[in-house]
């Protein structure tokens, strides 16, 4: 995981570990642990071109795309940036379901193309952040021919960036699993992706052949977000560690999501981790992935767990 | 047990010592009993002054006891605990009953210990509150309608104010370990290097062959002789979602996504079309009313059809009150053609 700053926005401190972009005063030491600090009292600054359309996508069924999708698209509108997720599974729709938007989901993708509604009528603005909306593509009426999904996602994205409000900065696809024709019609209109994985074997392989598909398919900025991550079990060697999995598959790292159970109960209360307070560990670093996707960088060091620091007396009141 | 501890150590050392040390625990201890009863304290105080004498010769039994303890754990390492125990308790109400000095001290030291009882029992209730005030539970699948139940408890949405402050995470001074939920980490820097990327997107480049397929065709059929194999595929007949047919309008299709203002073409085209229909039906009605006159077909006319409902009377000739009760055929004809289309 990045580094996250201890100070706050309005009382930044003096200390080695904050360093605003602008202060002259203090000099940033050139060490790798350094640069691995995330600068949190600031707006992160967008880089390249808007709309950026990512496909978070993973190969194997269950690694965590949606609740990457979810939790990532809040985290940036939370930073203010205009978002627009859409749900890419034909079949089965589940990012409505964990942003709990599930009551407000009227019409879908087919119902625009069959001309029962207009896009801004399918899109379900969350009033908890305006800044964000959710497409869902859902089950079609009847079949499809499988390349017209394709020419119809990419003529949605199209769409959003000619409206009249404006172009979306970010439109994040979830992908659904596998590498048929659902993953053929997500990746179409994609210029970057964020592959999830978790650190077991099954889900690297599958990681592995996806990305060699989406550089196939031409989208050559690919990041990766090891997610469900135990350090204990890395600490006992019974699970591959973050850097394992990275020698494996040869991609710079978005972020790493550690094991939480509050992912089940964000589930559950169809409020995204990320909005929690306290924020969860799971949450955080999902927040720090936003921040890295936004500024196009890639983590510099990982957290590997130590042994636990020995309490002194005074640590039980909560220090 | 500290009071043993306290008592063997000072059996070795000076006596004056002793006495300071002893007074002091005492405080620690039996403070409360200090300030209940003052005549049982001075007979104590007379007690101790006897008991802490540093002349050998003076000594009480007890503080004789005292040494002979210390002693006999110094010569006799077996000599029974329990009797040891019992000897450290017996010799516990000399320290109890105190001199009567440093009350300030006392009451400050009976402070602290009040105020940290205190806090482990706020701090316990509080814990214990908020295990049963976890949001995330079922209840909020209730509250959502996924679940049918009888049970009550939604649970209001968090607020999330403040999305930088992190008071979990602890950074060391020298930027090398992080604390965090009480679980100490390492930073160990990422080792991928530009050239280890481009290795492995070479080796993916000669692994994986495949481009976009843009032919579908049914099992069957045949390749056309122009296009590249490898860009078609073959869709089963059983596929869920999929067809190699196109029966969409594509065009069409593309303009409903682009479409920003107005009705959407379908509502439109139904909405055209139903109003299309009203005005051949009115025509119609027209050139039926030129021929025949309503009053005088009211003798042929038959019953209403079955398939109209009671309910659907009523509701005609509530809508149409001015009406007469048996409107024209073809109003009738027009209405029930409307039912049906609904």
């Amino acid at each position: 995981m990045g580094m996250i700053s201890m100070q706050p926005l309005t009382n930044p401190k003096t200390s080695p570990l904050y360093c605003h972009p602008f202060s002259p005063k203090k000099k940033k030491p050139r060490s790798l642990t350094v640069h691995s600090l995330l600068q949190y009292n600031r707006k992160p600054q967008l880089s390249g071109e808007t709309p950026r359309v990512v496909v978070i996508t993973s190969g194997k069924g269950g690694v965590g795309k949606t609740t990457t999708t979810a939790n990532v698209s809040l985290s940036l509108a939370r930073l203010g940036f205009s978002v627009v997720a859409i749900d890419a599974d034909v079949g089965l729709r589940n990012l409505d379901l964990l942003l709990g938007l599930e009551n407000r989901v009227n019409y879908t993708v087919f119902e625009i193309l069959n001309g029962d509604c207009r896009l801004d009528q399918a899109l379900v603005r969350d009033k908890r952040w305006s800044n964000f909306e959710l497409l869902c593509i859902s089950k079609p009426r009847s079949k499809l021919p499988l390349g017209f999904g394709a020419k119809a996602l990419t003529w949605l994205v199209d769409a959003l960036k000619a409206r009249e409000e404006g172009a979306p900065d970010f439109v994040l696809i979830d992908c659904p699993a596998g590498i048929d024709a659902g993953f053929i019609t997500a990746i179409s209109p994609a210029n970057e992706a964020v592959l999830v994985t978790t650190p077991d074997i099954t889900s690297l392989r599958d990681a592995d052949r996806v990305t060699g598909l989406l550089e196939c398919d031409g989208i050559r900025d690919i990041k990766m977000i090891v997610n469900r991550v135990r350090t204990d079990m890395i600490k006992g060697e019974d699970m591959m560690s973050v850097l394992d999995v990275q020698e494996m598959l040869g991609l710079p790292l978005l972020g790493v999501i550690p094991e939480d159970t509050e992912v089940i109960r964000s589930t559950n209360r169809g409020y995204p981790l990320v909005l929690n307070k306290p924020p969860a560990l799971a949450g955080l670093a999902f927040e720090q992935a936003a921040w890295r996707l936004v500024e196009q960088d890639s983590m510099k060091a990982v957290m590997v767990e130590e042994e636990p620091k020995k309490r002194g007396f005074f640590s039980f009141f909560g220090g | 047990m500290s009071s043993i501890w306290t008592l063997h150590f000072h059996a070795s050392s000076f006596p004056h010592r002793t006495l300071s040390r002893e007074v002091q625990f005492e405080r620690y201890l039996g403070f409360a009993c200090n300030c209940k009863n003052c005549s049982r304290r001075s007979t104590l105080r007379k007690f101790i002054v006897r008991a802490v004498s540093s002349d050998d010769d003076k000594r009480l039994p007890d503080e004789v006891i005292i040494n002979n303890s210390v002693k006999d754990t110094a010569v006799k390492p077996q000599q029974n605990p329990v009797a040891k125990f019992q000897e450290s308790v017996s010799s516990l109400p000399l320290l109890i009953f105190k001199t009567g000095k440093y009350y300030g001290t006392s009451f400050a030291v009976g402070l602290c210990v009040v105020a940290t009882m205190l806090i482990i029992v706020v701090k316990g209730y509080a814990a214990r509150k908020s295990r049963y005030n976890r949001p995330g539970s079922v209840a909020d699948l209730v509250r959502r309608g996924q679940l049918r139940s009888d049970r009550r408890g939604i649970s209001t949405p968090l607020k999330y104010e403040d999305p930088f402050n992190n008071p979990m995470v602890k950074v060391s001074k020298s930027n090398t370990t992080v604390e965090m939920c009480g679980k100490v980490y390492r930073l160990a820097p990422v080792t991928l290097t530009d050239e280890q990327q481009s290795v492995h997107q070479k080796r993916r480049s000669r692994a994986y062959q495949w481009k976009r397929p843009t032919m579908f065709l049914k099992e069957g059929e045949s390749v056309p002789p122009d296009v590249d194999p490898e860009t078609v595929r073959w869709i089963p007949a059983n596929h869920p979602f999929a067809t190699t047919s196109s029966d969409i309008d594509e065009g069409l299709a593309q303009n409903n996504v682009y479409q920003k203002h107005g009705v959407p073409f379908r509502i439109q085209a139904e909405h055209d079309a139903l109003q299309r229909k009203l005005e051949a039906l009115q025509n119609e009605q027209k050139l039926n009313k030129l021929v025949i006159d309503p009053a005088a077909a009211k003798d042929f006319e038959r019953p209403l059809k079955s398939h109209l409902k009671s309910g659907d009377q009523v509701e005609q000739s509530i809508s149409n009150p001015k009406l007469s009760p048996n409107p024209p055929k073809s109003d009738r004809a027009h209405n029930s053609c409307e039912q049906n289309n609904l």
